[in-house]
Protein backbone atom coordinates (compact mmCIF):
# COMPACT_ATOMS: atom_id res chain seq x y z
CA UNK A 1 0.00 0.00 0.00
CA UNK A 2 2.63 2.27 0.97
CA UNK A 3 4.28 1.46 -2.28
CA UNK A 4 1.47 2.03 -4.55
CA UNK A 5 1.06 5.69 -2.72
CA UNK A 6 4.74 6.61 -3.56
CA UNK A 7 4.40 5.88 -7.30
CA UNK A 8 1.19 7.41 -7.17
CA UNK A 9 2.89 10.64 -5.74
CA UNK A 10 5.31 10.80 -8.76
CA UNK A 11 3.37 9.96 -11.25
CA UNK A 12 1.39 13.15 -9.68
CA UNK A 13 4.38 15.14 -9.97
CA UNK A 14 5.13 14.18 -13.49
CA UNK A 15 2.01 14.89 -14.56
CA UNK A 16 1.02 17.52 -12.68
CA UNK A 17 4.06 19.92 -11.66
CA UNK A 18 5.78 22.38 -14.50
CA UNK A 19 9.10 21.52 -12.71
CA UNK A 20 9.08 17.78 -13.94
CA UNK A 21 9.56 18.53 -17.31
CA UNK A 22 13.32 17.76 -18.16
CA UNK A 23 13.42 20.36 -20.78
CA UNK A 24 12.63 24.29 -21.08
CA UNK A 25 11.15 25.72 -23.93
CA UNK A 26 12.94 28.96 -25.03
CA UNK A 27 12.89 31.53 -27.67
CA UNK A 28 14.54 34.98 -28.95
CA UNK A 29 13.72 37.58 -26.23
CA UNK A 30 12.24 39.73 -29.51
CA UNK A 31 9.97 36.59 -30.36
CA UNK A 32 6.13 38.31 -30.01
CA UNK A 33 4.90 35.14 -28.22
CA UNK A 34 4.18 34.23 -24.32
CA UNK A 35 2.48 30.72 -24.30
CA UNK A 36 1.99 27.95 -26.88
CA UNK A 37 -0.16 25.60 -27.56
CA UNK A 38 0.89 22.02 -28.32
CA UNK A 39 -0.53 22.07 -31.50
CA UNK A 40 1.67 25.37 -32.31
CA UNK A 41 4.74 23.72 -30.88
CA UNK A 42 4.44 20.52 -32.76
CA UNK A 43 3.51 22.79 -35.98
CA UNK A 44 6.63 25.13 -35.42
CA UNK A 45 9.13 22.10 -34.81
CA UNK A 46 7.30 19.94 -37.20
CA UNK A 47 8.67 23.06 -39.68
CA UNK A 48 5.22 23.66 -41.20
CA UNK A 49 4.98 27.62 -39.52
CA UNK A 50 7.41 29.74 -41.59
CA UNK A 51 6.29 32.74 -39.78
CA UNK A 52 5.41 34.15 -36.36
CA UNK A 53 2.12 35.94 -36.28
CA UNK A 54 4.01 39.45 -36.85
CA UNK A 55 5.39 38.08 -39.73
CA UNK A 56 8.86 37.47 -38.09
CA UNK A 57 10.19 34.10 -39.41
CA UNK A 58 10.38 31.24 -37.33
CA UNK A 59 13.84 29.82 -36.72
CA UNK A 60 14.04 26.76 -34.98
CA UNK A 61 16.85 25.03 -33.10
CA UNK A 62 16.88 21.30 -32.02
CA UNK A 63 20.03 18.85 -30.38
CA UNK A 64 20.42 15.69 -32.30
CA UNK A 65 18.10 13.34 -32.94
CA UNK A 66 19.78 10.68 -30.32
CA UNK A 67 20.24 13.32 -27.80
CA UNK A 68 18.23 12.82 -24.36
CA UNK A 69 17.16 16.33 -24.15
CA UNK A 70 15.95 15.79 -27.78
CA UNK A 71 14.03 12.78 -26.88
CA UNK A 72 12.38 14.51 -23.87
CA UNK A 73 11.29 17.53 -25.32
CA UNK A 74 9.90 15.62 -28.02
CA UNK A 75 7.55 12.87 -25.69
CA UNK A 76 6.63 15.72 -23.40
CA UNK A 77 6.06 18.59 -25.08
CA UNK A 78 4.76 17.41 -28.87
CA UNK A 79 4.02 13.43 -27.50
CA UNK A 80 5.63 12.07 -30.30
CA UNK A 81 8.62 10.27 -31.25
CA UNK A 82 12.44 11.45 -32.31
CA UNK A 83 11.46 9.26 -36.03
CA UNK A 84 8.47 11.01 -36.32
CA UNK A 85 9.58 14.53 -36.54
CA UNK A 86 12.72 13.44 -38.86
CA UNK A 87 10.43 12.08 -40.94
CA UNK A 88 8.19 14.89 -41.50
CA UNK A 89 11.77 16.72 -42.01
CA UNK A 90 12.47 14.64 -44.75
CA UNK A 91 9.66 14.38 -46.44
CA UNK A 92 9.67 18.56 -46.56
CA UNK A 93 13.24 18.49 -47.72
CA UNK A 94 13.51 16.04 -50.13
CA UNK A 95 10.08 16.97 -52.00
CA UNK A 96 10.83 20.92 -51.44
CA UNK A 97 7.97 21.65 -50.13
CA UNK A 98 9.66 23.08 -46.36
CA UNK A 99 13.19 22.86 -44.72
CA UNK A 100 14.78 21.41 -41.64
CA UNK A 101 15.73 23.13 -38.62
CA UNK A 102 19.24 24.21 -37.92
CA UNK A 103 20.93 21.06 -35.78
CA UNK A 104 22.99 22.51 -33.04
CA UNK A 105 25.78 20.56 -30.73
CA UNK A 106 25.06 20.86 -27.22
CA UNK A 107 22.83 22.74 -24.80
CA UNK A 108 25.58 26.02 -24.37
CA UNK A 109 25.12 26.64 -28.51
CA UNK A 110 21.36 26.08 -28.23
CA UNK A 111 21.09 28.91 -25.60
CA UNK A 112 23.61 31.12 -27.56
CA UNK A 113 21.95 30.48 -30.99
CA UNK A 114 18.37 31.46 -29.56
CA UNK A 115 19.45 34.22 -27.61
CA UNK A 116 21.12 35.85 -31.21
CA UNK A 117 18.72 35.21 -33.48
CA UNK A 118 15.28 36.71 -34.06
CA UNK A 119 12.56 34.51 -34.47
CA UNK A 120 14.45 31.78 -32.55
CA UNK A 121 12.56 28.76 -30.83
CA UNK A 122 14.67 25.90 -28.92
CA UNK A 123 14.95 23.87 -25.64
CA UNK A 124 17.10 23.21 -22.98
CA UNK A 125 17.64 22.26 -19.46
CA UNK A 126 15.56 23.88 -16.49
CA UNK A 127 18.43 25.33 -14.85
CA UNK A 128 20.63 26.35 -18.03
CA UNK A 129 17.51 28.77 -18.50
CA UNK A 130 19.01 32.53 -18.09
CA UNK A 131 18.42 36.66 -19.21
CA UNK A 132 19.48 35.85 -22.44
CA UNK A 133 16.62 34.19 -23.65
CA UNK A 134 12.88 33.84 -22.55
CA UNK A 135 11.20 30.67 -21.18
CA UNK A 136 8.17 30.17 -22.11
CA UNK A 137 4.88 28.70 -20.76
CA UNK A 138 3.21 25.48 -22.86
CA UNK A 139 -0.24 25.32 -22.61
CA UNK A 140 -1.51 22.05 -22.62
CA UNK B 1 12.47 24.55 -66.47
CA UNK B 2 15.47 23.06 -66.67
CA UNK B 3 17.72 26.22 -66.16
CA UNK B 4 15.72 27.06 -63.30
CA UNK B 5 18.35 25.72 -60.65
CA UNK B 6 21.08 27.41 -62.00
CA UNK B 7 19.50 30.61 -62.49
CA UNK B 8 18.96 30.62 -58.16
CA UNK B 9 22.00 29.91 -58.22
CA UNK B 10 23.27 33.16 -60.07
CA UNK B 11 21.10 35.45 -57.56
CA UNK B 12 22.65 34.25 -55.14
CA UNK B 13 26.31 36.38 -55.23
CA UNK B 14 23.68 39.50 -55.60
CA UNK B 15 21.73 38.43 -52.68
CA UNK B 16 24.52 37.71 -50.38
CA UNK B 17 25.76 41.36 -50.38
CA UNK B 18 22.65 42.90 -50.35
CA UNK B 19 21.67 40.74 -46.79
CA UNK B 20 24.18 39.23 -44.70
CA UNK B 21 22.16 36.36 -43.34
CA UNK B 22 21.37 35.29 -46.93
CA UNK B 23 23.28 31.68 -45.63
CA UNK B 24 20.42 31.14 -43.31
CA UNK B 25 17.99 31.00 -45.84
CA UNK B 26 19.59 28.92 -48.41
CA UNK B 27 19.69 25.04 -47.33
CA UNK B 28 21.21 22.59 -49.32
CA UNK B 29 20.59 18.37 -48.56
CA UNK B 30 21.64 15.18 -51.00
CA UNK B 31 22.00 11.69 -50.97
CA UNK B 32 23.12 8.72 -52.48
CA UNK B 33 22.34 5.29 -52.55
CA UNK B 34 24.17 1.81 -54.12
CA UNK B 35 22.19 -1.35 -53.67
CA UNK B 36 23.24 -5.13 -54.71
CA UNK B 37 20.27 -7.24 -55.86
CA UNK B 38 20.15 -10.82 -56.55
CA UNK B 39 17.14 -12.68 -57.64
CA UNK B 40 16.82 -16.31 -57.85
CA UNK B 41 15.30 -16.10 -61.48
CA UNK B 42 13.75 -12.59 -63.10
CA UNK B 43 15.61 -9.88 -63.46
CA UNK B 44 14.80 -6.51 -60.94
CA UNK B 45 16.97 -3.46 -61.50
CA UNK B 46 19.72 -4.80 -64.00
CA UNK B 47 20.97 -8.69 -64.34
CA UNK B 48 20.01 -9.23 -61.13
CA UNK B 49 20.11 -13.39 -61.35
CA UNK B 50 23.65 -13.26 -61.52
CA UNK B 51 23.61 -10.66 -58.98
CA UNK B 52 23.56 -7.01 -59.93
CA UNK B 53 25.16 -3.45 -58.94
CA UNK B 54 22.74 -1.64 -61.08
CA UNK B 55 20.63 0.24 -58.61
CA UNK B 56 22.27 3.70 -57.56
CA UNK B 57 20.53 6.84 -56.42
CA UNK B 58 21.98 10.22 -56.40
CA UNK B 59 20.33 13.97 -55.67
CA UNK B 60 21.04 17.16 -54.78
CA UNK B 61 18.59 20.01 -53.45
CA UNK B 62 18.33 23.11 -52.98
CA UNK B 63 15.75 25.76 -51.04
CA UNK B 64 16.32 29.10 -50.96
CA UNK B 65 13.92 31.84 -48.99
CA UNK B 66 13.63 34.64 -51.51
CA UNK B 67 11.14 36.69 -49.64
CA UNK B 68 9.52 35.66 -46.52
CA UNK B 69 6.33 34.44 -48.20
CA UNK B 70 8.28 33.04 -51.59
CA UNK B 71 10.63 30.18 -51.23
CA UNK B 72 12.24 28.74 -54.05
CA UNK B 73 13.35 24.96 -54.35
CA UNK B 74 14.97 22.16 -56.85
CA UNK B 75 16.14 18.87 -56.94
CA UNK B 76 18.25 17.35 -59.69
CA UNK B 77 18.53 13.13 -59.13
CA UNK B 78 20.22 10.65 -60.77
CA UNK B 79 19.08 7.05 -60.94
CA UNK B 80 20.66 4.34 -62.64
CA UNK B 81 18.20 0.76 -62.57
CA UNK B 82 18.59 -1.47 -64.31
CA UNK B 83 17.78 -1.00 -67.90
CA UNK B 84 14.76 1.21 -66.97
CA UNK B 85 17.13 4.39 -66.17
CA UNK B 86 20.89 4.93 -67.07
CA UNK B 87 21.52 7.64 -64.59
CA UNK B 88 21.52 10.90 -66.74
CA UNK B 89 20.21 13.71 -65.01
CA UNK B 90 16.82 14.75 -64.08
CA UNK B 91 14.55 17.25 -63.04
CA UNK B 92 12.98 15.91 -60.25
CA UNK B 93 11.37 19.51 -59.53
CA UNK B 94 11.60 23.17 -59.20
CA UNK B 95 8.94 25.53 -58.10
CA UNK B 96 7.98 28.75 -56.40
CA UNK B 97 6.42 28.50 -53.32
CA UNK B 98 3.85 31.21 -51.86
CA UNK B 99 3.04 31.19 -48.44
CA UNK B 100 -0.34 33.34 -48.65
CA UNK B 101 -1.78 32.81 -45.06
CA UNK B 102 0.48 31.60 -42.00
CA UNK B 103 -0.73 31.50 -38.98
CA UNK B 104 -0.03 29.19 -35.97
CA UNK B 105 -3.12 27.18 -36.71
CA UNK B 106 -3.38 27.80 -40.13
CA UNK B 107 -1.25 27.45 -43.44
CA UNK B 108 -2.58 28.41 -47.20
CA UNK B 109 -0.47 28.60 -50.30
CA UNK B 110 0.55 27.41 -53.62
CA UNK B 111 3.50 25.40 -55.27
CA UNK B 112 4.03 26.46 -58.88
CA UNK B 113 6.80 24.21 -61.56
CA UNK B 114 7.71 21.05 -61.53
CA UNK B 115 5.66 19.42 -58.45
CA UNK B 116 5.96 15.97 -56.85
CA UNK B 117 2.92 14.32 -56.42
CA UNK B 118 2.45 13.45 -52.67
CA UNK B 119 0.81 9.94 -53.39
CA UNK B 120 0.10 7.69 -50.64
CA UNK B 121 2.54 7.90 -47.53
CA UNK B 122 5.69 7.64 -49.50
CA UNK B 123 5.63 8.77 -53.32
CA UNK B 124 6.89 12.35 -53.31
CA UNK B 125 10.72 11.41 -51.83
CA UNK B 126 10.49 7.35 -52.44
CA UNK B 127 14.16 8.01 -54.31
CA UNK B 128 15.73 8.72 -51.02
CA UNK B 129 16.67 5.55 -49.52
CA UNK B 130 16.63 7.08 -46.19
CA UNK B 131 12.47 7.78 -46.29
CA UNK B 132 11.50 4.57 -47.81
CA UNK B 133 10.50 2.02 -45.73
CA UNK B 134 12.81 -0.66 -47.16
CA UNK B 135 15.83 -1.03 -50.25
CA UNK B 136 12.92 -0.69 -52.96
CA UNK B 137 9.44 1.13 -52.21
CA UNK B 138 6.41 -1.44 -52.02
CA UNK B 139 5.59 -2.50 -55.57
CA UNK B 140 2.39 -2.69 -55.01
CA UNK B 141 1.72 0.97 -54.81
CA UNK B 142 5.09 2.59 -56.00
CA UNK B 143 5.18 0.32 -59.46
CA UNK B 144 8.80 1.42 -60.05
CA UNK B 145 8.37 0.42 -64.13
CA UNK B 146 5.83 3.42 -64.34
CA UNK B 147 7.31 5.69 -61.54
CA UNK B 148 7.33 8.80 -63.80
CA UNK B 149 3.70 8.72 -64.28
CA UNK B 150 2.63 10.02 -60.74
CA UNK B 151 5.86 11.37 -60.12
CA UNK B 152 5.64 15.16 -61.13
CA UNK B 153 3.66 16.94 -62.71
CA UNK B 154 4.73 20.54 -64.39
CA UNK B 155 1.20 22.76 -63.01
CA UNK B 156 0.05 24.25 -59.98
CA UNK B 157 -0.89 23.02 -56.75
CA UNK B 158 -2.65 24.70 -53.61
CA UNK B 159 -1.90 23.65 -50.42
CA UNK B 160 -4.23 24.16 -46.89
CA UNK B 161 -3.07 23.04 -43.87
CA UNK B 162 -5.21 23.47 -40.30
CA UNK B 163 -3.43 22.40 -36.79
CA UNK B 164 -6.01 21.27 -34.57
CA UNK B 165 -6.47 20.66 -31.41
CA UNK B 166 -7.22 16.79 -31.87
CA UNK B 167 -4.71 16.11 -35.11
CA UNK B 168 -3.97 17.73 -38.57
CA UNK B 169 -5.97 18.19 -41.50
CA UNK B 170 -3.64 18.66 -44.49
CA UNK B 171 -5.25 19.11 -47.87
CA UNK B 172 -3.46 19.57 -51.28
CA UNK B 173 -5.08 19.85 -54.92
CA UNK B 174 -3.53 20.62 -57.85
CA UNK B 175 -3.42 20.45 -61.88
CA UNK B 176 -0.72 19.73 -64.02
CA UNK B 177 0.94 18.26 -67.76
CA UNK B 178 2.55 14.67 -66.67
CA UNK B 179 6.08 13.08 -67.89
CA UNK B 180 5.81 9.97 -69.19
CA UNK B 181 8.63 8.36 -70.35
CA UNK B 182 9.47 5.49 -72.47
CA UNK B 183 8.95 2.72 -69.23
CA UNK B 184 5.09 3.93 -69.49
CA UNK B 185 5.10 3.02 -72.99
CA UNK B 186 6.72 -0.06 -72.11
CA UNK B 187 4.07 -1.12 -69.27
CA UNK B 188 0.94 0.06 -70.89
CA UNK B 189 1.33 -1.09 -74.70
CA UNK B 190 4.14 -3.48 -74.32
CA UNK B 191 7.26 -2.14 -76.20
CA UNK B 192 8.91 0.43 -77.26
CA UNK B 193 6.79 2.03 -80.09
CA UNK B 194 8.12 4.20 -82.63
CA UNK B 195 5.51 6.65 -82.04
CA UNK B 196 5.64 8.48 -78.43
CA UNK B 197 3.10 9.05 -75.28
CA UNK B 198 2.58 12.46 -74.82
CA UNK B 199 1.72 14.59 -71.31
CA UNK B 200 -0.14 17.33 -72.89
CA UNK B 201 -3.57 17.08 -71.24
CA UNK B 202 -3.70 18.92 -67.87
CA UNK B 203 -4.09 15.59 -64.74
CA UNK B 204 -4.97 16.48 -61.41
CA UNK B 205 -4.55 15.97 -58.38
CA UNK B 206 -5.87 15.81 -54.74
CA UNK B 207 -5.03 14.60 -51.51
CA UNK B 208 -6.21 14.82 -48.34
CA UNK B 209 -4.36 13.94 -44.85
CA UNK B 210 -5.60 13.61 -41.19
CA UNK B 211 -2.91 13.48 -38.84
CA UNK B 212 -4.59 12.21 -35.03
CA UNK B 213 -2.53 13.44 -32.46
CA UNK B 214 0.90 14.68 -34.03
CA UNK B 215 0.71 11.99 -36.22
CA UNK B 216 0.77 8.93 -34.09
CA UNK B 217 -2.68 7.48 -36.53
CA UNK B 218 -1.90 8.76 -40.29
CA UNK B 219 -5.18 8.60 -42.28
CA UNK B 220 -4.84 9.63 -46.18
CA UNK B 221 -6.73 9.20 -49.55
CA UNK B 222 -4.55 10.42 -52.82
CA UNK B 223 -6.56 10.62 -56.34
CA UNK B 224 -5.10 11.79 -59.44
CA UNK B 225 -6.28 11.23 -62.88
CA UNK B 226 -3.88 11.70 -66.05
CA UNK B 227 -4.81 10.98 -69.80
CA UNK B 228 -1.33 10.30 -72.26
CA UNK B 229 -2.10 10.99 -75.93
CA UNK B 230 -0.46 8.19 -78.26
CA UNK B 231 1.39 9.70 -81.70
CA UNK B 232 1.99 6.86 -84.04
CA UNK B 233 4.13 6.77 -85.68
CA UNK B 234 5.19 6.25 -89.17
CA UNK B 235 6.20 2.52 -88.92
CA UNK B 236 3.31 1.62 -86.26
CA UNK B 237 0.60 2.76 -89.02
CA UNK B 238 1.36 0.67 -91.20
CA UNK B 239 -1.65 -1.71 -91.89
CA UNK B 240 -2.10 -4.87 -90.15
CA UNK B 241 -0.65 -7.77 -90.69
CA UNK B 242 2.42 -6.12 -92.60
CA UNK B 243 2.81 -3.68 -89.36
CA UNK B 244 0.84 -3.05 -86.36
CA UNK B 245 -1.80 -0.99 -87.37
CA UNK B 246 -2.23 1.36 -84.50
CA UNK B 247 -3.61 4.74 -84.68
CA UNK B 248 -3.49 7.89 -82.33
CA UNK B 249 -5.37 7.91 -79.66
CA UNK B 250 -5.01 8.03 -75.84
CA UNK B 251 -4.14 6.57 -72.21
CA UNK B 252 -6.39 7.81 -69.36
CA UNK B 253 -5.75 6.40 -65.72
CA UNK B 254 -7.45 7.20 -62.75
CA UNK B 255 -5.10 6.38 -59.79
CA UNK B 256 -6.71 6.37 -56.30
CA UNK B 257 -4.63 5.35 -52.61
CA UNK B 258 -6.05 4.99 -49.60
CA UNK B 259 -3.17 4.68 -46.63
CA UNK B 260 -3.15 4.11 -43.01
CA UNK B 261 -0.66 3.77 -40.24
CA UNK B 262 -0.06 4.00 -36.75
CA UNK B 263 3.21 5.34 -35.61
CA UNK B 264 3.87 4.26 -31.91
CA UNK B 265 7.36 3.98 -30.06
CA UNK B 266 8.71 0.57 -30.81
CA UNK B 267 5.75 -0.37 -33.32
CA UNK B 268 4.84 1.05 -37.05
CA UNK B 269 1.83 -0.38 -38.43
CA UNK B 270 1.60 0.37 -42.35
CA UNK B 271 -1.53 -0.57 -44.97
CA UNK B 272 -2.09 1.12 -48.22
CA UNK B 273 -4.36 0.20 -51.21
CA UNK B 274 -4.42 1.51 -54.62
CA UNK B 275 -6.94 0.34 -57.48
CA UNK B 276 -5.89 1.67 -61.10
CA UNK B 277 -8.46 2.65 -63.85
CA UNK B 278 -6.83 2.37 -67.49
CA UNK B 279 -8.52 3.07 -70.35
CA UNK B 280 -7.47 2.87 -74.03
CA UNK B 281 -9.17 5.52 -76.40
CA UNK B 282 -8.11 4.24 -80.24
CA UNK B 283 -5.09 3.16 -80.35
CA UNK B 284 -5.53 -0.49 -81.67
CA UNK B 285 -8.22 -3.02 -80.59
CA UNK B 286 -5.95 -5.18 -79.45
CA UNK B 287 -4.95 -2.65 -76.51
CA UNK B 288 -8.65 -1.88 -75.72
CA UNK B 289 -8.88 -5.76 -73.90
CA UNK B 290 -5.66 -4.17 -71.73
CA UNK B 291 -7.89 -1.65 -70.14
CA UNK B 292 -9.26 -2.04 -66.25
CA UNK B 293 -9.00 -1.66 -62.63
CA UNK B 294 -5.88 -3.13 -61.38
CA UNK B 295 -5.70 -3.41 -57.45
CA UNK B 296 -2.81 -3.27 -55.31
CA UNK B 297 -2.31 -3.72 -51.07
CA UNK B 298 0.40 -4.27 -48.76
CA UNK B 299 0.64 -4.53 -44.83
CA UNK B 300 3.74 -3.72 -43.16
CA UNK B 301 4.70 -4.50 -39.71
CA UNK B 302 8.04 -2.36 -37.78
CA UNK B 303 9.52 -2.74 -34.85
CA UNK B 304 11.98 -0.47 -33.62
CA UNK B 305 14.65 -2.77 -31.39
CA UNK B 306 16.55 0.89 -30.80
CA UNK B 307 16.09 3.82 -32.74
CA UNK B 308 19.10 2.58 -34.78
CA UNK B 309 18.19 -0.79 -35.32
CA UNK B 310 14.76 -2.00 -37.10
CA UNK B 311 13.43 -4.86 -38.71
CA UNK B 312 9.97 -5.14 -40.46
CA UNK B 313 7.80 -7.82 -42.40
CA UNK B 314 5.51 -6.60 -45.64
CA UNK B 315 2.76 -8.84 -47.54
CA UNK B 316 1.71 -7.38 -50.50
CA UNK B 317 -0.11 -8.31 -53.59
CA UNK B 318 -1.00 -6.68 -57.12
CA UNK B 319 -3.33 -7.88 -59.85
CA UNK B 320 -3.67 -5.85 -62.67
CA UNK B 321 -7.51 -6.62 -63.43
CA UNK B 322 -9.77 -7.04 -60.35
CA UNK B 323 -12.10 -9.26 -62.43
CA UNK B 324 -9.73 -11.69 -63.09
CA UNK B 325 -7.51 -12.29 -59.88
CA UNK B 326 -5.34 -15.12 -61.10
CA UNK B 327 -4.79 -13.78 -64.73
CA UNK B 328 -6.58 -17.04 -66.66
CA UNK B 329 -8.89 -14.83 -68.40
CA UNK B 330 -6.22 -12.50 -69.71
CA UNK B 331 -3.64 -15.35 -70.42
CA UNK B 332 -6.65 -17.21 -72.54
CA UNK B 333 -7.54 -13.50 -74.22
CA UNK B 334 -3.22 -13.13 -74.54
CA UNK B 335 -3.10 -17.24 -76.05
CA UNK B 336 -5.77 -16.80 -78.61
CA UNK B 337 -4.13 -13.32 -80.14
CA UNK B 338 -1.02 -15.28 -80.33
CA UNK B 339 -3.15 -18.29 -82.27
CA UNK B 340 -4.14 -15.64 -84.15
CA UNK B 341 -1.40 -13.82 -85.20
CA UNK B 342 0.28 -16.98 -85.94
CA UNK B 343 -2.27 -17.49 -88.66
CA UNK B 344 -0.88 -14.42 -90.20
CA UNK B 345 3.21 -16.01 -89.55
CA UNK B 346 3.49 -13.05 -86.64
CA UNK B 347 5.19 -14.87 -83.60
CA UNK B 348 4.18 -13.62 -80.55
CA UNK B 349 5.11 -15.72 -77.61
CA UNK B 350 1.53 -16.01 -74.91
CA UNK B 351 1.90 -14.26 -72.04
CA UNK B 352 1.25 -16.53 -68.94
CA UNK B 353 -1.56 -16.35 -66.39
CA UNK B 354 1.14 -15.49 -63.80
CA UNK B 355 1.93 -12.07 -65.69
CA UNK B 356 -1.04 -10.99 -64.25
CA UNK B 357 -0.57 -10.02 -60.77
CA UNK B 358 2.36 -10.71 -58.44
CA UNK B 359 2.28 -11.68 -54.37
CA UNK B 360 5.38 -11.39 -52.26
CA UNK B 361 6.35 -11.53 -48.77
CA UNK B 362 9.84 -9.25 -47.59
CA UNK B 363 11.50 -9.70 -44.68
CA UNK B 364 13.85 -6.93 -43.70
CA UNK B 365 15.63 -4.30 -41.26
CA UNK B 366 18.34 -1.66 -41.22
CA UNK B 367 21.29 -0.14 -39.08
CA UNK B 368 21.61 3.12 -38.83
CA UNK B 369 25.58 3.20 -38.55
CA UNK B 370 25.53 6.82 -38.39
CA UNK B 371 22.62 9.72 -38.43
CA UNK B 372 23.36 9.97 -42.08
CA UNK B 373 24.34 6.22 -43.32
CA UNK B 374 21.96 3.50 -43.17
CA UNK B 375 22.64 0.12 -43.96
CA UNK B 376 19.64 -1.94 -45.37
CA UNK B 377 18.77 -5.42 -46.38
CA UNK B 378 16.00 -7.67 -47.37
CA UNK B 379 14.40 -10.63 -48.70
CA UNK B 380 11.96 -11.11 -51.01
CA UNK B 381 9.97 -14.51 -51.74
CA UNK B 382 6.98 -14.27 -54.68
CA UNK B 383 4.80 -15.71 -57.01
CA UNK B 384 3.35 -14.07 -60.06
CA UNK B 385 5.75 -11.57 -62.16
CA UNK B 386 2.91 -8.86 -62.44
CA UNK B 387 5.30 -5.58 -61.39
CA UNK B 388 8.51 -6.86 -63.48
CA UNK B 389 9.69 -4.53 -66.16
CA UNK B 390 8.80 -5.93 -69.99
CA UNK B 391 11.91 -3.98 -70.57
CA UNK B 392 14.14 -6.24 -68.20
CA UNK B 393 12.00 -9.71 -69.06
CA UNK B 394 10.16 -11.56 -71.27
CA UNK B 395 7.12 -11.98 -69.74
CA UNK B 396 6.89 -15.50 -71.50
CA UNK B 397 9.61 -16.68 -70.04
CA UNK B 398 9.43 -15.39 -67.17
CA UNK B 399 9.62 -17.99 -63.61
CA UNK B 400 6.18 -17.64 -61.19
CA UNK B 401 8.53 -18.38 -58.52
CA UNK B 402 11.45 -16.33 -57.44
CA UNK B 403 13.12 -14.60 -54.44
CA UNK B 404 15.11 -11.66 -54.68
CA UNK B 405 18.17 -10.72 -51.92
CA UNK B 406 18.43 -7.01 -51.55
CA UNK B 407 21.11 -4.64 -49.55
CA UNK B 408 21.62 -1.21 -50.13
CA UNK B 409 23.87 1.40 -48.15
CA UNK B 410 22.28 5.19 -48.16
CA UNK B 411 23.50 8.36 -47.26
CA UNK B 412 22.09 11.53 -47.18
CA UNK B 413 23.12 14.84 -45.76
Amino acid sequence: MHKQLKYLFILGYIFFSPGALAHALIINPHTPTAELSRNSIRAIFAMRTPQWSDGTPVHVFVLADNHPLHTSFCKESLGMFPYQLRRIWDRQVFSGTGIAPTTVKSIAEMRERVASTTGAIGYIQPDQVNASVIQISEGF
Amino acid sequence: MRLIPLFLLSLLPAYAAADNSWQDKLQIHGFASQAFVHTSDNDFFGDSDSGSFDFTELGINASYQLLPKIRLSSQVISRRAGELYNGSPWLDYAFVDFNFISTPNHQFGSYLGRIKNPVGLYNETRDVAHTRQGVFASQAIYFDKVRNLVMAADGIHLYSNHFMDNGNLLLQVGAGYPLPDKNVEYTFMGQNWDGKLKGEDLGIFAKVVYEHNGGRWIYSFTTASISLDFDSGAADRIPFPTGPGLTSGELHIDYSVLSAQYNGEKWQFTTEATIEHVDFDGISPLFESLGGDAVGFYGQVDYKFTPQWQAFVRYEEFHLDKHDWNGSKRARESAATSQYLSGFGIQQAAIPAYNNYIKTVVVGGHWDIKPSLRLRTEYHISEGTATLSPRENNASTSEKYWNMFAVSLSYRF
